[in-house]
Order: structure tokens, then sequence, then C-alpha cells
């Protein structure tokens, strides 16, 4: 089996349950695959990923759904077993690397406490693993000695991507681990990613809003809008073919260094509030393609080749709404419509 | 007529801003202050309504020339002039004409503003504070409002900046600054902080704020690809210097020095099909405080040869308009 995880209908709920930040989402992962998970933010991209670690901040539970790492459903697993699992079996880069490291010690010992006490290596053979794991993402060793406000944010970045990786996981999940970073250190941190993923099978999920970062990255990738999953498939394929009038309007208004694009087309207005979401589709008071079926219905995933597939109940016209949706006056329409 | 057109609106002269930093204790004893050099020399003109943008990796500096040219630090050597007047030796008044003339867009729209102000009173502030007569103030806020296309004035004035999204907020902040009717903006990564879909909306209006308001701009960012879309000009820093200045898209097309090129390779694309060979530059940044003479960049460069060490490379122009500060290009 080539599935390393598979997350069917997921939903996650803040708040004692008024909120549904992440509401039936899918999404398979492949071994040795990197995922790209993009959207606006509040789409449910953080939240997602904390619950697929088991790190919810208190008050958020997950209220229905499946999430098989290897055959085993985490969601079923009981808490104790799954804090077991965390950096053995799954690893965490959050949002914010300062957040994963501690400022009061120094990256070794914070490599020891992970090495010694979860991985059952002694303290020799902790600081070797620590220093191969900082090679691996371009450090020099001798930084194990520094304490991480020496470090400059990209080689935060790194440092916390070693931690992740100390046991080595199965999978690893960044939280937008480039957004904060200026370009050249973004590509170092990318190009780190990139490595272990073709020298140590290291499979993973970016979360980020950078569709430029999926493209260079990942080998598949998810586009989540109001707490779903809207278009899942290979990223040449999404990014080519987009086929969730979504994922064209991401696309569309994504700025690209070298194309002839004079003005670039936003999709206007936000998504929804997830404490009171639109019934049908949730994209549906934003697209200039939703009929009196969006409305009503929630759109079912639509399968358009092995591994793409697309929740819009016009997703079998794709092709003919990529056309219209090129032209930024399709998008203009909608918000006057709105006003 | 022709004299004042060509009278820049904004100039810098041997434009420097140094920070002291820590010593060591053998440069104590022997007298010696290290310092950073932030802004190292830079002479740079914006013209009346151009859109100038300044890019270059975090720590190079952008902001603080943002800074001097609003008068918001003060140089350590070289100086600034604004319509022709030496911005360190305006009056009082002067000053205060200035302040309401030229601009500053933060990096943050989510900490730029005030949390306990309605929208409302945030627009009216800069107005009072000024001194613009009272009877003015709601004309002024609402043309500052259909500038930035917020719907309906009428509701906007009285929400809490929580109640609006990042896109409104940082429309917000930009009718703040256009309240004064400026001439001259710096808009420090306007949206760096902002999602891909806002993004979009902002760049298009700050292009439109060009066009209809003849307004000079300065947009800070570290990545060309938002520059381009409001920039026809762009200067390219390089720990605290100038590297290269030219017309945006020939910097893009056939950029001449090799950070510049470096900086361009390293632009993520959004399609698949993208080069992803090593960057043509080594290492991690470099230190500001210990190249003094020299190329800055002669460690990282991987064209670097003895004279980048010796001698610092003046910004000289290769073609009408576009200056570039490397060995490579002087004979
Ligand atoms: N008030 C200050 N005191 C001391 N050093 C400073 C001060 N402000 C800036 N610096 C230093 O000056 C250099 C340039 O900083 P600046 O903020 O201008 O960079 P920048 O190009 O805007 O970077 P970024 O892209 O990260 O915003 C940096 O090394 C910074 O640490
Ligand atoms: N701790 C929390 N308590 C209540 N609501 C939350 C909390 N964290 C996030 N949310 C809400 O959940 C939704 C999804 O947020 P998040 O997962 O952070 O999205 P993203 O990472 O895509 O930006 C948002 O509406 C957000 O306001
Ligand atoms: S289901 Fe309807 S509203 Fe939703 S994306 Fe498809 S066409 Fe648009
Ligand atoms: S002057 Fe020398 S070191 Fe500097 S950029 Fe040019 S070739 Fe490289
Ligand atoms: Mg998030
Ligand atoms: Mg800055």
């Amino acid at each position: 089996m080539t599935e390393l995880l598979a997350v069917r209908d997921l939903a996650v709920a803040y708040a004692n349950g008024t909120v549904h930040a992440v509401d039936g989402a899918n999404l398979t992962l492949r071994r040795g695959g990197m995922l790209g998970l993009v959207g606006e933010s509040g789409c449910g991209k953080t939240t997602l990923a904390r619950a697929l670690m088991g790190v919810l901040p208190g008050g958020a539970r997950i209220t229905r759904g499946e999430a098989r790492l290897d055959g085993t459903d985490l969601v079923a697993l009981a808490p104790a077993e799954r804090r077991a699992r965390l950096w053995r079996d799954l690893a965490f880069v959050p949002q914010t690397a300062m957040s994963a490291l501690d400022p009061v010690y120094r990256l070794r010992d914070q490599m020891r406490e992970v090495l010694c006490d979860r991985g059952g290596l002694s303290r020799a053979e902790a600081d070797m693993r620590a220093a191969e794991l900082f090679e691996a993402v371009g450090l020099h060793p001798r930084r194990l000695a520094d304490y991480p406000h020496q470090f400059s944010g990209g080689m935060r970045q790194r440092a916390a991507i070693a931690l992740a990786l100390a046991l080595r996981p199965k999978l690893v999940i960044a939280d937008e681990p480039v957004t904060a970073l200026d370009v050249i250190v973004q590509r170092q941190v990318l190009d780190t990613f990139r490595s272990l993923s073709a020298e140590l099978g290291l499979s993973a999920i970016i979360v980020t809003h950078d569709i430029s970062v999926v493209a260079y990255l990942c080998d598949q990738v998810a586009v989540m809008y109001a707490g779903r999953v809207v278009e899942h498939g290979p990223t040449d394929a999404v990014l080519e073919q987009p086929s969730h009038p979504y994922t064209m309007g991401l696309m569309n208004a994504f700025p690209d260094l070298e194309s002839d694009e004079a003005v670039l087309a936003p999709i206007e207005g936000s998504p929804p509030p997830l404490s009171d979401p639109p019934p049908g589709c949730r994209f549906a008071p934003r697209c200039p393609f939703a009929e009196a079926i969006c409305t009503r219905e929630v759109p079912p995933p639509v399968t358009l080749a092995p591994d793409h597939w697309s929740a819009c109940h016009r997703a079998p016209e794709a092709a003919a709404l990529r056309q219209r949706a090129r032209d930024p006056l399709t998008w203009r329409d909608v918000a006057e419509a709105a006003a | 007529m022709s004299t004042t057109l060509e009278q820049p609106l904004v100039a810098a002269y041997g434009l420097t801003k140094h920070y002291p930093v820590g010593r060591s204790l053998r440069q104590a004893l022997r007298g010696e202050r290290p310092v950073l050099r932030a802004v190292d020399g830079v002479d740079l003109a914006l013209r009346p309504g151009e859109s100038v943008g300044l890019v270059g990796e975090s720590g190079s500096g952008k902001t603080t020339i943002g800074r001097l040219l609003l008068k918001l630090t003060e140089p350590s050597a070289g100086q600034v002039a604004f319509e022709g007047e030496d911005l360190g030796r305006l009056s009082r008044s002067a000053t205060l004409r200035f302040r309401q003339r030229a601009q500053l867009v933060f990096q943050n729209p989510f900490d730029a503003l005030n949390p306990r102000f309605s929208i409302g009173r945030t627009l009216t502030e800069p107005l009072s504070n000024t001194g613009v007569p009272k009877v003015e103030h709601a004309d002024r806020v609402a043309e500052s409002l259909r500038h930035v296309h917020l719907g309906d004035p009428a509701r906007v004035l009285e929400r809490m900046p929580h109640q609006l999204s990042g896109g409104q907020l940082q429309r917000v902040v930009l009718a703040r600054a256009l309240v004064l009717r400026p001439r001259f903006l710096v808009a420090d990564e306007p949206v760096s902080m902002l999602d891909v879909s806002v993004r979009a909306g902002i760049l298009n209006l700050l292009r439109e704020l060009r066009d209809t308001l003849g307004l000079t701009t300065l947009a800070i960012s570290h990545d060309l690809t938002l520059v381009r879309y409001v920039c026809e000009r762009t200067l390219v820093m390089y720990l605290g210097k100038v590297v290269e200045d030219g017309p945006t898209a020939q910097i893009i097309a056939k950029p001449a020095h090799p950070y510049t090129r470096a900086l361009i390779r390293a632009v993520p694309r959004p399609y698949v099909d993208q080069p992803r060979d090593a960057l043509p530059l080594h290492g991690a940044l470099g230190d500001a405080a210990s190249l003094a003479t020299g190329c800055r960049l002669r460690n990282r460069c991987p064209h670097a040869f003895d004279r980048c060490a010796a001698e610092t490379p003046p910004l000289a122009e290769i073609a009408p308009g576009h200056r570039v500060a490397c060995h490579l290009h002087t004979t």
C-alpha cells in the first residue's frame, strides 16, 4: 500500500461546538509524498494540521471522521497513545518556529530531550544524531551550542525542522514554514525539504497560502475552503487545470514574476464565518458560476482523473469555466451582484 | 516649467545611518566604536508621480531608508531633500507641512491601527492633529474612503478595527495616509501580511492611486513579484547599499548585478515546471558591521575577484536609467 495517510470526513469544533473550523475534510498522502495544503487564512488549515497531530488547543475537539496513518485511525486512539506517537510517528513544525523551540535551552539540550527521553538514545548517540540532523537541514553542528535567539528567522525554522525529524517520523506536518521569510532564506528552507524528501524519503504536509511554494515543492495539493477540502490532486494537474472555481480564483489572483497579466483579479469578498456557514456549496456567495443547486446541496467530490477530484456541482464543465475564469470581469460581476 | 518637472520630489545624497553595536573587550581597549552600517552612502532621486520599488533581503536596510526619507529618524551623515528643501534644516512650520505631505503605510495593518478607535476616529485624527478646519473633516474622510473603495462610508465609519478583515484594514491604513492629501507615500511591505486573494486588490489599488492621484510612491518589499505590479522602477539593496537601480521590467528580464540575479532566481513560481538549481550565491546573510571597504557581496558572490576586496564598486550607469554597483560592469 502506498497510501500513508487517509483523512475521511474529519470535523473539528471550537467553542463548545459552535465553530466548525474543519467540517468534513478529506485528503490522502502517498508514502514519500509532499502534499501542499492551501487556502485563504481562516479556512481551517492550522486547525486541520493540529487535529492530525493531536495537539489541538483546549476547547477544541474532533467531532467526527477518521485519520488513518498506515492503517491505524489516529482519531480512535486514547490520548496517551497519541502522545506516545508524537515525534516518533508524526512530528509538527508549528506556524511560528519560535514556539517549537524553548528559548531558555541550547539547541543541543532540546535535541537531547527528544532523542534521549523519547527516543531512548544515549547522550553520546543523541549528540551524534543531532549533529547529523543539523547538517541535513544545512546548519553547522557547531550551532547546536546556541540558544534560539542567536539564530536568524530562517535558521530557527530549519532548527525546528531538524527537531521534528529527530526520531525519523513517518510524517511531518509544517504549518506555514516559509511565510515569514525573505525569498532567499525561503528558498533555502524549501530546498531543505526537497533534499530530505529525495534522500530520506520524508513524507510531509506543507501548510501554506502561497501557491508558488506548492508548485516549487509539492507533488500533491489539497485546496481548502471554509473548513473543507474542495480540490485535491497532483500539483501539475491542479495548477494547470484547476477544476474548482475557488482554485481558479486563487490562480488568477496570484502574481507571477513574468506573467503578461497587467492586472490581477482578486476573488471579491472573504470566506464565510465558520460559526454560520452558508448552506450547500460554501463558495457559492463568491462564485461567478453558482447555480440554484449550489445553494441547496453540498457538492460531492467529482473524480476528474485518477487522484484528481473537485467538490463542485459544475466540475464536469470545468474546462469551459476555466476559460471564463481567466477574464477578470467574470469576478468583478460577482462583487457587483453581491454589493 | 520644465525645471520644476525635472526636480526630484525626494532626493537623498550620501544618505547614511549607522547604529552602534556591542564591542568586544579588545575593541573597547583600542577605543574602537564598531557600528552597524544599516544604510551606507545612498544616493537616490524619486521624480514626481514616480512609483519606485525597494527590494532586498531581510536586514538590508529598506525600512531604515524609508524612515530616513520621512524624517522619522535622523541620518548619521548625508541628507534628504523634499521638493528641493533639506529636511535637516526645516523650520517648525515647514516640518509640520512636510508631515502632511509625506506619509507612511505600515508593514502590518493589524498593528497599525488603535484597536480602541473607531474607523471614523482613526481617519479624523490626522486632520485634527494637523489643524485642518473641522468643517472640512467629513468631506476629507469621505474622499479618502472613496479612493480606497471601502464600500459605504457611513457603515464603515462606526466600525472598530476587529470588525474588519485584513484587506479592509489595509484599505483603512491607506485611507488614513491619504486623508492628508500627501504627495509622497512610503509603503513598507504593504501586502506581506495579507492573503493572496486580498493582496491582488491592494496591489491594484496602489497602481490606481499612482495613476489617479499622481502620488510618488516608494514600495518596500523583499518580493519583486509584488513590486513589479506597482513600480516602474526598482532599487535593489544589499547590506545598506543600493546595488542596482533601473526599470523594473529590465531588472527582472536582465538583472545585471550578481545579487539581483540570485534574488530573482530565488522567487518561486506558480507553476510546476520551474528551475530548481542552486542559487548563484554562497552562504548566509553577510555582516554589515564588518565589511567597510570593497564589495559587500564578495564573500557570497560566485564572480568575486581581487578588485572586489580592494575597491568599493560605485553605482555606475550601464544603460540610460540603469545603474549597477559591480566591478564586472566597470572598466
Ligand atoms: N533602531 C535600531 N538600532 C539598531 N540597529 C537597527 C535599528 N533599526 C535597524 N537596525 C539594523 O539595521 C539593519 C537594517 O534594518 P532594516 O529594518 O532597515 O532592514 P529591512 O531591509 O527593512 O529588513 P526586513 O526585510 O527584515 O524588514 C539591520 O541589521 C537591523 O538590525
Ligand atoms: N482557539 C480557537 N478558538 C476558537 N476559534 C478558533 C481558534 N483557532 C482558530 N479558530 C477559528 O477557526 C477557523 C480556522 O482557523 P485556522 O485553522 O487557524 O485557519 P488557517 O490556518 O487556515 O488560517 C477560523 O474561523 C478561526 O477564527
Ligand atoms: S458548486 Fe456551484 S457555487 Fe460551488 S464552486 Fe461549484 S459552481 Fe461554484
Ligand atoms: S563587485 Fe565583485 S564581488 Fe561584488 S558583485 Fe561584482 S563581481 Fe561580485
Ligand atoms: Mg494558520
Ligand atoms: Mg523592514
